[in-house]
C-alpha cells in the first residue's frame, strides 16, 4: 500500500464528476471545472496509474445470472490460511475472500445462479481445498445497502 | 427474483465498459462490428433497468478509510430490517444485508482507528434497540474483491 499517496481539491473535483458520470469526455470535465482537457487526463491517469482511481461500469449481479450471495467464514487447519485463501480465490463463485482476524480465518463471499450449484460448489470445489477445518455459511435473503464506489483496487485485478 | 434479457452483445458490452468505462461509443461500435447507435441505445437500456452504473471507484486510502471489518449482528428477526436500515445510515458501513445464518445482519464497515471501529460496533451498532450480539473481525488482507459485479439498488 502506498501511504504517500495524496490529492488535492482538484483531483477531488473530477473524481465527484466521474462518480456523476463516468462517461463524461475529459472536455466537458474541463469545461465544469475550468480546467484544460489535458489536465482532466494527466490527472485521471495519475490516479488510475497509482491503483488509486477506477473509472468502470459495474454490473448488477443479475446482469450475470447470479441470484444467490452467501457468506462463508472458514476456519483453517493444518495449512497457511493465506494458502488456503488464495486457492479459494480462484474459484469463479467466490467473488471476495478476505483473510480476518477472529474466530475464521478466512471470510469468503460466494454468488451461486441457483441453489443447484451448491452441490457442484461443495462437492467438486470446496472439498478439493485442502486445509479447510470447517465452514459457517450465511444466505443474503437481501441487500439493504451496497455502495460500490469504493474498494480495495490492489486487489481486484485478480477477479 | 429477476431474470433479465441480457444476450451475447449486451454481455460483450459490459465486458469492455467494465475494464474502461471512458471508451467512446465508436471505438466500441468498431470493436464489436455494430453502429454507434446500437451502443448507444445498448448502454442506455443497460442502465435503465439497472443492470449497469457508471462510476469512479477509489481505493479505500484515498478516502482515508484504510480498514475493512466484516461486522456479524444478532438480532430479532422481527425488528431486522429497521435494524439493517439504520445500520445503513452510518456513512461508513458500505454494504449491508440481511441473513439467514449465523447472523441477522452482516455489515463491511470502513474505518480507519480501531477506536473508529469500536465506535461503530460497540456504541453506534450494539445500542440499537433489538440487537443481542455483534461479532466483529477485521479484513487483515483482501485476498479478492470483484469490484466490477455489485448490487445496483434503485436510489444509485
Amino acid at each position: 500500500m502506498n501511504d504517500r499517496f495524496e490529492i488535492d481539491n482538484v483531483d477531488r473535483q473530477i473524481i465527484a464528476a466521474l462518480r456523476a458520470d463516468g462517461r463524461a469526455t475529459n472536455q466537458q470535465i474541463a469545461s465544469d471545472l475550468g480546467l484544460t482537457a489535458a489536465t482532466v487526463s494527466a490527472r485521471i491517469k495519475r490516479m488510475e496509474d497509482a491503483n488509486k482511481l477506477r473509472v468502470v461500469a459495474v454490473s448488477d449481479f443479475s446482469a450475470h445470472g447470479f441470484n444467490i450471495m452467501m457468506e462463508v467464514a472458514i476456519e483453517v487447519d493444518g495449512r497457511p490460511a493465506s494458502e488456503v485463501a488464495a486457492e479459494l480465490a480462484e474459484l469463479p463463485e467466490v467473488f471476495a475472500a478476505h483473510l480476518v482476524t477472529g474466530r475464521y480465518d478466512i471470510d469468503l463471499l460466494v454468488v451461486l445462479r441457483s441453489f443447484d450449484d451448491l452441490t457442484e460448489l461443495m462437492s467438486n470445489r470446496l472439498s478439493k481445498v485442502a486445509g479447510i477445518r470447517s465452514m459457517m455459511p450465511a444466505i443474503a435473503v437481501d441487500v439493504v445497502k451496497y455502495q460500490f464506489d469504493v474498494a480495495p483496487i490492489d486487489a481486484w485485478d485478480q477477479s | 427474483m429477476m431474470h433479465p434479457q441480457i444476450d451475447e452483445l449486451d454481455r460483450q458490452l459490459i465486458d469492455i465498459l467494465s475494464h474502461d468505462a471512458r471508451v467512446s461509443n465508436r471505438k466500441i461500435a468498431a470493436d464489436l462490428g455494430v453502429t454507434e447507435g446500437t451502443v448507444r441505445g445498448r448502454i442506455r437500456r443497460l442502465q435503465n433497468e439497472n443492470l449497469i452504473a457508471f462510476t469512479a471507484i477509489t481505493s479505500f486510502e484515498l478516502g482515508n478509510q484504510s480498514r475493512l471489518a466484516i461486522i456479524g449482528v444478532q438480532a430479532d428477526v422481527v425488528k431486522a430490517r429497521a435494524i439493517a436500515e439504520q445500520i445503513s445510515q452510518l456513512p461508513m458501513c458500505n454494504a449491508v444485508m440481511l441473513m439467514m445464518g449465523r447472523f441477522t445482519i452482516l455489515a463491511f464497515c470502513l474505518f480507519h482507528e480501531l477506536d473508529q471501529l469500536h465506535q461503530i460496533a460497540s456504541d453506534q451498532i450494539l445500542a440499537i434497540d433489538g440487537v443481542h450480539h455483534v461479532e466483529t473481525s477485521i479484513a487483515v488482507r483482501t485476498v479478492k474483491y470483484n469490484a466490477r459485479v455489485v448490487r445496483i439498488t434503485a436510489d444509485h
